[in-house]
């Protein structure tokens, strides 16, 4: 079982009630936010009695809590058939473990968890719920769901079902994906906390074979194609990946957080600390 | 007739299979491994190059084994053509004198006799004309047809080769020159046309008979040379006998007589050595050299070798392909069990 894994929102949560994420509303419970005027926050059961007695202007001052609030987290896993890769890693595992790793860790501490599956169109699988049997059904969900199909169009679409609140949005796919496809589904989260999960596998870069004939087939149905793998094919190979990767890094930066790249073996404490590391 | 024409099959039944050639296209022995997207492989020239060259290589393999069984098969043809030569009528003596030696004795030790000289050389003659058609005769007591106006060159020497065999006793010219010249067949009337008479002696033509001769001559209209092996000490064809001036006395100057009186092209060798025999041949190779229409035969030709062959080099250009092959590294058989598994440590958790 991978440990808990701890995320920040980006900025202020807004979730529907008191959770584990600092937000902007204010209470009288909670963490020590600031002091303002009686006429402000009219709570008589806060006013800072020192701080009143030192005011020069004999005004009365209360104290301001941080009211934290839940969070609804919610993934976009994107279900097309190339996400039943195998190479060093299986895709299809590294989501489950991911989402369920996910699930567990967001239902422990009181934030919704949902899950949104994205082929041709996207499917709401577990709808966002903070009950502890979230886990459960996320990990049947996804035990039933066999990727298939040549489009993951729904990435885009499913941002439409997410309005309202400030979400986290975690969306999990191998991004190769039409370039208008991918800038539709950013701009569509435009309001939330986007963190892009790309699932990648060393075999496809790292990995690659300086020599030897090798048939490749499209997952998605796109053909094959016998390739002569050699040096210089090899290294036209990685730069091309590694321009691609640039391309969704420099995509994602605009809107938010660069994109964690999960390949091989899915490490809860990784994932945790670019969560927290690119919330500031 | 074109090739395409020409090319059959003995077995057409397993051309049915043919349609097999296609299966390239759909399949392939390599093993697939499955990629996400072919937009993260880089377009390349060299191996579009060779994934055609391995198609086709699978589409030849099958399609020539399929033909191989089917017996490909060239049909033979006969190709008019046109080189530099002559209808050759060869008429040799086999009289028991071309036995011996050019000095008349029987050879003993590193001598030739007068045959095996002619032989040697006549060899060496239709060896060096490619496009001759050539007959041969040979003639004693009565004339043999030995081989009728042919371009297999093999033949003819075989039939050379036999003439040194020991002859026989008489000579017959007359029945001889009759034999030679209905060796020219009809064809190719404008072809020129050579009747050598290797012999080292003469006799009588009838006087009966001479009119015939006369006539055929005229219609046939050869060029005739006569090489005489003259034997040491023998009278010459131009020699005049001491006593009476008859056919019988002095036969061989009758005979070139006769042959003058023929009224076609004629010319005598009179030769008394080998070498003597080989320059009167040179002499007669170089004149003979005139255009001539000849026909070329071509036999039916087995292709399966060819096709099992092509067949062959397809499999191996495969089999290179094959060794060649390669995998993604690490990649990881397939099966199902991860899903469930983590589901399952999952529950357990919960």
């Amino acid at each position: 079982m991978s440990p808990d894994i701890v995320y920040r929102l980006r900025g202020p949560a807004a979730g529907p009630g008191p959770g584990a994420h600092r937000a902007r509303d204010t209470g009288g419970l909670g963490t020590f936010r600031d002091q303002v005027p009686f006429w402000r926050h009219p709570d008589a059961r806060r006013i800072d009695l020192r701080a009143t007695l030192r005011d020069p202007f004999e005004g009365t001052v209360v104290r301001r809590f941080e009211q934290s609030r839940a969070l609804e987290v919610w993934t976009l896993v994107d279900v097309s058939a190339s996400m039943r890769f195998r190479g060093e890693g299986e895709a299809w595992a590294l989501v489950t473990e991911l989402c369920t790793a996910l699930a567990r860790s967001a239902t422990r501490i009181g934030d919704a968890f949902g899950l949104v599956a994205c082929g041709a169109r996207a499917e709401t699988l577990v709808p966002a719920s903070r009950r502890r049997g979230t886990v459960e059904a996320v990990a049947d969900a996804l035990a039933a769901v066999v990727p298939g199909g040549a489009s993951a169009a729904g990435l885009a679409q499913a941002a439409a079902g997410l309005s309202g609140r400030r979400k986290l949005v975690v969306a999990i796919s191998d991004f190769r994906v039409p370039a208008p496809v991918l800038a539709g589904l950013f701009e569509a989260l435009q309001g939330h906390d986007v963190v892009p999960v790309a699932i990648e596998d060393g075999a496809l870069d790292a990995g690659l074979p300086a020599f030897g004939l090798i048939e490749l087939e499209d997952l998605e149905g796109g053909g094959r194609r016998r390739v002569l793998m050699r040096p210089s094919l090899r290294a036209r190979w990685l730069a091309r990946e590694a321009e691609r990767r640039e391309a969704l890094r420099r995509l994602a930066l605009r809107h938010g957080r660069p994109p964690y790249r999960l390949a091989g073996r899915f490490d809860g404490d990784d994932f945790s600390r670019h969560l927290l590391g690119t919330a500031a | 007739m074109t090739l395409l024409a020409r090319f059959g099959v003995t077995a057409p039944g397993w051309l049915w299979l043919l349609p097999l050639a296609l299966l390239p296209l759909v399949a392939t022995a390599q093993r697939r491994v499955p990629v996400p997207s072919l937009a993260l492989v880089p377009a390349d020239g060299l191996s579009r190059l060779v994934d055609a060259v391995l198609t086709l290589a699978g589409m030849a393999a099958i399609g020539f084994l399929v033909l191989a069984l089917a017996g490909p098969r060239l049909a033979g043809e006969s190709v008019a053509r046109t080189g530099e030569g002559a209808q050759v009528s060869l008429l040799i003596d086999r009289s028991g004198s071309m036995n011996e030696t050019f000095a008349g004795r029987q050879p003993s030790g590193a001598e030739e006799s007068k045959a095996a000289a002619s032989r040697r050389i006549l060899e060496a003659f239709v060896g060096r004309r490619a496009h001759d058609l050539v007959a041969v005769s040979a003639f004693s007591t009565s004339p043999m047809a030995v081989l009728p106006m042919t371009d297999r060159h093999e033949a003819v020497r075989a039939a050379i080769r036999a003439i040194d065999r020991p002859g026989l006793e008489a000579t017959n010219v007359a029945r001889g020159l009759g034999l030679a010249l209905s060796q020219f067949g009809p064809g190719a009337p404008q072809a020129s046309r050579v009747l050598l008479l290797v012999s080292d002696g003469a006799a009588v033509i009838d006087r009966r008979v001479q009119p015939l001769l006369r006539e055929e001559f005229t219609k046939i209209h050869p060029t005739l040379y006569w090489l005489f092996l003259r034997t040491a000490g023998s009278p010459g064809l131009a020699d005049r006998p001491a006593g009476e001036d008859s056919p019988q006395a002095a036969p061989e100057r009758h005979l070139d007589l006769f042959f003058k009186s023929l009224g076609v092209p004629y010319r005598a060798f009179e030769a008394e050595n080998a070498q003597a025999v080989d320059e009167a041949i040179r002499e007669i190779d170089r004149l003979e050299r005139k255009p001539i229409a000849f026909v070329e035969r071509r036999p039916q030709r087995d292709l399966s070798g060819l096709a099992y062959g092509l067949a062959a080099l397809a499999l191996g250009l495969l089999v290179a392909g094959k060794l060649a092959e390669t995998d993604l590294a690490g990649r990881r058989p397939a099966s199902r069990e991860a899903a469930p598994g983590s589901a399952q440590t999952t529950r357990r958790a919960a």
